[in-house]
């Protein structure tokens, strides 16, 4: 049994009278740890995806079950506690809390899990993605790949089992977007399953596993093509 | 056509803060216009009431005790050499008495005066007398015990249109109506207080039958009249003097204009102090909506940064970019207009019912004011407009490539909140997140800040004049009451030895305890320019049982006088030094000249009143009065009520009237207390502004935050605690806000008792107060009204789309 099940879930929206469907009959499962890179074209469906997996939406029809939870039927109340317990996520523009510190805004993530953790788990997170010497600084006098940094950190600092990233290296330069594909991999090492949405080709080749949709719909799903590469081997 | 489309999706986006906005601007429109209209209101109508009911142009008082045939007063104004200017001229006798209009088990004995006036061929014809009630007098009256009852008393207590009152001496007048005349369209006391409505009772005699109860047959002591258009008054005034003099040698007589009517003088002056305050309190209200408009300028300027960048890089001029933010200043102005129209509209209706209940006139004139509410609509219009051309202009002055930047390079800056940085915060980043909040906008904190302050402001200036006025009636009343807190004052009908038996059989009256015969006498302070109304009691400065407190005293060797610390400051004297009294003074049986004499300051007393002064009672050979009364001091028996007192001595002869010490605070109290009820109005009003200011900011905060809340909700945070955070962030807001507007509040109230109700109230001494209860109004409305702002916004963050909001990208 996977960590992430999904069972013909399809999500449909109204829009403008007429209904767009955005992922049809989706089945899926991952098993934790898994580094998997979602990839597709723009309305093909990718964020829908996450948006579901992270119950920031809920699927029309089929049935979601994460971490043992039956997540597309839960209660509101059961949903936030879902994102504060097993989810964490990674957003393209970061969103950092521009009044609160590096080191405060991975305190956010250790305040919201309600894990009972080491009291310098926030300062300890962000000296692992290598922002020790930042921690007083806020997100406007940090650079992108710093903040996203953070927000990585943020995110581990929940100890929760799933990471969701969507477009994580978009807002980056190149060598900002290794740095940030290596953290995120790492973590993958660490059993922590990490599922990032991307148009990027390149970024799926470090992946362990790549699901390609289009239309909504799964269009491949299986190692990378041309197989498998470490990180600093990319090129974008 | 393309700008104002696009201006009003703009508006319709934003309606709610729209609205918001809009109102608070009519607020301080509506206020403004609908108050101001009031002033003009008051001006027409006192004008031509006392037009309608010909207030005298010229009124002569003979000094306090003394009386001239009425004739010969007459003749008098008729025989001067311009007497062909004079249009009427009636000779009047106004005498104190007692008045016991007690009904339906309700003791009503309070003190009055009877109004003699001659109504031959339709009189009077000077100072008219208009019935709101029943009927004015006739000359049928004339000899009978018919009067017309002041409308004023009668609705304090509630008298109906005809009925019957007892007066000093037993005398039963039958009243045939209720009514106005000029010199009694304010009240005041036997003193010059205000608001004594309820606790003086003038009543319009025929001049017989004041003459009859007086005991003064053929009598006057009072000629009011009126000149024809034309007339030079300087030249009739200086005639009349002439001819008095010539005349009645040995009577002291006072000649006025219009002017030396203290209702009179009060009325227009009152005015002007209202407009003043009004004016004040509109600029408060209209700041306080000239931030909260800036703040919602801001933010909409703020939101169209890209397309103003992606203008200006397409090379629209930046005048045309511009157009479009102002014309949403402007549309929000007209909006605003409208909406203050119509809440000055209803000001207006509520305020012109609030003063005919206050300032009963003949003549009510509440035309629509056209010149005030354009100004109000100028100032409403242009305040908006004004808010959205500041950011406007900050706006097309930045580069285009700053202003089409995408992504987290554009995200605005931490504000003040780096400040915080080193600072360790107690809890969890969610119970920090507030105060951080609070510094990450410093501008719009502070015009939130400002514009609840401006509120309190308003509130702690409107409230706090009356605890200023019920302080000051406190104070009076600590100092009258100090050792005999049950005394009661019996005025007598005139001036007797204090072995009189009218006085004695006060004095052993089984009801009294103890009584301490004093003297009290009207007169007129001067000292070099300064001239001031005064009403001495010539008292026993040494007496056990009360006796006028005496600051920094000193000794004198000739007459001293103890002033009132307002008297003493206005006329710039301290203890010792000495100032001119002009009084009257005995010359025969029953006539007084008016006299200077020199006396010395002994010290101060802390009474509020200006006119209040003592002097020794063994002085009173200074008035010719030596052994002499008019005004005996009592101390009720024990077990004996003061109601009692003033029933038993009532009717006694010579007993003009019996009062307790503090009826007229009590009465004063008790007028103020019931005009709190209006102000319950200004605290809706002002709670419904901070409400709208605190609710403007927290909704644009919830619009500027949008995807740190989306953010928030994607860890997993419930509505509540991001609800929690944006309330305990207004409550930081509400608490500056408040502690601002307080203190400000406070500086405001002081000025304005200090420094511009003495212009209207020269004769009051308030002291500056906000009471404890004032001070939990301003603090909870002030708190509460702004903490509970952002769960207005509840809905909004229930129905947010989480997944469209995280990928919006600014």
């Amino acid at each position: 049994m996977g960590l992430i099940e999904l069972d013909a879930v399809s999500r449909r929206y109204e829009v403008g009278g007429g209904v767009v469907t955005a992922l049809e009959s989706v089945d899926l499962a991952i098993g934790a740890g898994e580094f998997i890179v979602v990839l597709g074209p723009s309305g093909s469906g990718k964020t829908t995806l996450l948006n579901l997996i992270g119950a920031l939406d809920s699927p029309s029809s089929g049935t979601i079950i994460i971490d043992g939870k039956r997540i597309s039927e839960a209660g509101t109340s059961e949903l936030f506690r879902f994102r504060r317990e097993t989810v964490s996520f990674i957003f393209q523009t970061f969103n950092l809390f521009p009044g609160l510190t590096a080191l405060e805004n991975v305190q956010f993530g250790v305040d919201v899990s309600g894990r009972h953790v080491d009291h310098d788990r926030a300062r300890s997170t962000l000296a692992e993605v290598g922002l020790g010497d930042r921690i007083h600084h806020f997100p406007q006098q940090l650079s992108g790949g710093e903040q996203q940094r953070v927000a990585i950190a943020r995110a581990l600092a929940t100890g929760n089992p799933i990471m969701l990233a969507d477009e994580p290296t978009g807002e980056l330069d190149f060598r900002t977007g290794i740095q940030i594909l290596e953290l995120l991999h790492a973590q993958a090492h660490r059993g922590i399953t990490v599922l990032i949405v991307t148009h990027n080709r390149e970024i799926a080749r470090v992946a362990d596993r790549v699901i390609e949709l289009s239309s909504g719909h799964i269009v491949a799903d299986g190692p990378p093509a041309g197989g498998h590469v470490a990180v600093d081997q990319l090129r974008w | 056509m393309l700008w104002l489309r696009w201006s009003l999706r703009d508006l319709r986006a934003r309606w709610v803060q729209v609205c918001a906005i809009a109102f608070i601007i009519a607020i301080g429109t509506g206020i403004y216009a609908g108050l101001s209209s009031t002033s003009q209101w008051r001006q027409v109508s006192y004008d031509a009431s006392y037009e309608k009911l010909d207030m005298y142009d010229l009124h002569v008082a003979l000094s306090t005790g003394s009386y001239v045939s009425a004739t010969e007063l007459e003749d008098v104004a008729r025989a001067i050499p311009h007497a062909r200017w004079v249009q009427a001229a009636e000779p009047r006798l106004l005498v104190p008495t007692q008045v016991d209009a007690s009904a339906a088990g309700k003791t009503i004995l309070v003190p009055g005066r009877l109004v003699g006036v001659d109504v031959a061929h339709g009189g009077p014809h000077v100072n008219r007398v208009s019935a709101t009630a029943g009927r004015t007098l006739a000359t049928r009256d004339a000899g009978t015990r018919h009067m017309v009852l002041d409308a004023h008393f009668a609705k304090q207590h509630h008298l109906p249109s005809r009925g019957v009152v007892r007066v000093s001496g037993g005398t039963t007048l039958h009243y045939v109506g209720l009514g106005l005349s000029p010199e009694y369209f304010m009240i005041l006391g036997e003193r010059g207080t205000v608001l004594a409505d309820a606790s003086f009772a003038a009543m319009f005699v025929p001049l017989a039958t004041a003459q009859h109860v007086a005991g003064q047959p053929g009598a006057a002591n009072d000629l009011v009249m009126t000149l024809k258009p034309g007339a030079n008054v300087a030249v009739v005034r200086r005639e009349l003097r002439q001819a008095l003099r010539e005349r009645f040698p040995t009577v002291g007589t006072t000649i006025n204009g219009p002017n030396g009517d203290t209702a009179h003088r009060l009325m227009y002056d009152d005015i002007k102090g209202d407009q003043q305050l009004y004016d004040i309190f509109a600029v408060l209200i209209l700041a306080g909506a000239a931030f909260a408009a800036f703040n919602l300028a801001g933010r909409i300027v703020e939101a169209q940064r890209r397309e103003i960048g992606i203008g200006m890089a397409l090379g629209v001029p930046r005048r045309s970019l511009a157009i479009r933010p102002l014309l949403v200043g402007s549309e929000i102005a007209l909006l605003g207009v409208v909406f203050g129209v119509a809440i000055g509209l209803g000001v207006g209706v509520v305020m012109g019912s609030v003063l005919r209940g206050f300032f009963p006139l003949p003549v009510w004139r509440v035309p629509f004011q056209a010149g005030t509410f354009a100004r109000a609509a100028a100032i409403g219009f242009a305040l908006p407009v004004l808010a959205a051309a500041i950011p406007v202009w900050r706006a097309v002055r930045v580069a285009p490539i700053e202003a089409i930047r995408t992504g987290f390079v554009s995200a605005k800056g931490g504000g003040l909140a780096p400040l915080l940085a080193r600072l360790p915060l107690p809890g969890r980043t969610t119970a920090q997140m507030p105060l951080r909040n609070v510094l990450r906008a410093p501008r719009r904190t502070l015009m939130t800040t400002l514009g609840i302050a401006a509120a309190i402001v308003v509130l702690i200036g409107v409230i706090g004049m009356v605890d200023s006025f019920l302080a000051t009636i406190d104070r009076g009343e600590r100092e009258l009451t100090k050792t005999s807190p049950r005394r009661l004052l019996v005025t007598l009908d005139s001036f007797y030895p204090v072995t009189a038996p009218q006085v004695t059989a006060i004095e052993h009256s089984p009801l009294v305890r103890r009584g301490e015969p004093i003297l009290q006498l009207p007169g007129t302070l001067h000292r070099g320019a300064t001239n001031i109304d005064t009403f001495v009691d010539l008292v026993d400065l040494r007496s056990g049982t009360w006796r006028p407190t005496i600051e920094h005293r000193v000794d004198a060797r000739g007459p001293g006088i103890v002033l009132s610390e307002i008297a003493a400051r206005d006329l710039g004297v301290h203890p010792g030094d000495t100032v001119i009294l002009r009084h009257p003074r005995r010359n025969g049986l029953v006539s007084y000249e008016l006299v200077r004499s020199r006396v010395t300051v002994l010290g101060v007393n802390p009474l509020p009143l200006r006119a209040a002064a003592f002097m020794d009672f063994r002085d009173a050979s200074l008035m010719n009065l030596a052994g002499i009364t008019n005004t005996v001091v009592v101390d009720p028996a024990r077990r004996t009520s003061s109601d009692a007192v003033k029933r038993g001595l009532f009717g006694t002869p010579g007993v003009a009237s019996v009062q307790p010490i503090t009826a007229y605070t009590d009465t004063v109290r008790q007028q103020l207390r019931s005009a709190l009820g209006i102000l319950r109005v200004v605290e809706a009003a002002v709670l419904l502004l901070a409400l709208l200011i605190a609710f403007n900011s927290a909704s644009i905060n919830a619009d500027e935050r949008a995807r740190e809340e989306a953010t928030m909700f994607a860890f997993g945070l419930r509505v509540r605690t991001v609800l929690r955070i944006a309330t305990v962030e207004s409550l930081v807001i509400g608490l500056f806000a408040t502690a601002l507007g307080l203190g400000v509040g406070w500086l405001l109230l002081d000025w304005l008792v200090t420094g511009l109700l003495p212009q209207t109230y020269p004769d009051l001494g308030i002291v500056t107060a906000v009471s404890t209860g004032t001070w939990i109004i301003a603090t909870t409305l002030g708190v509460v009204a702004v903490t509970v702002a952002p769960l207005f916004t509840v809905r909004k963050l229930r129905r947010m789309d989480v997944p469209s909001t995280l990928r919006v990208m600014e």
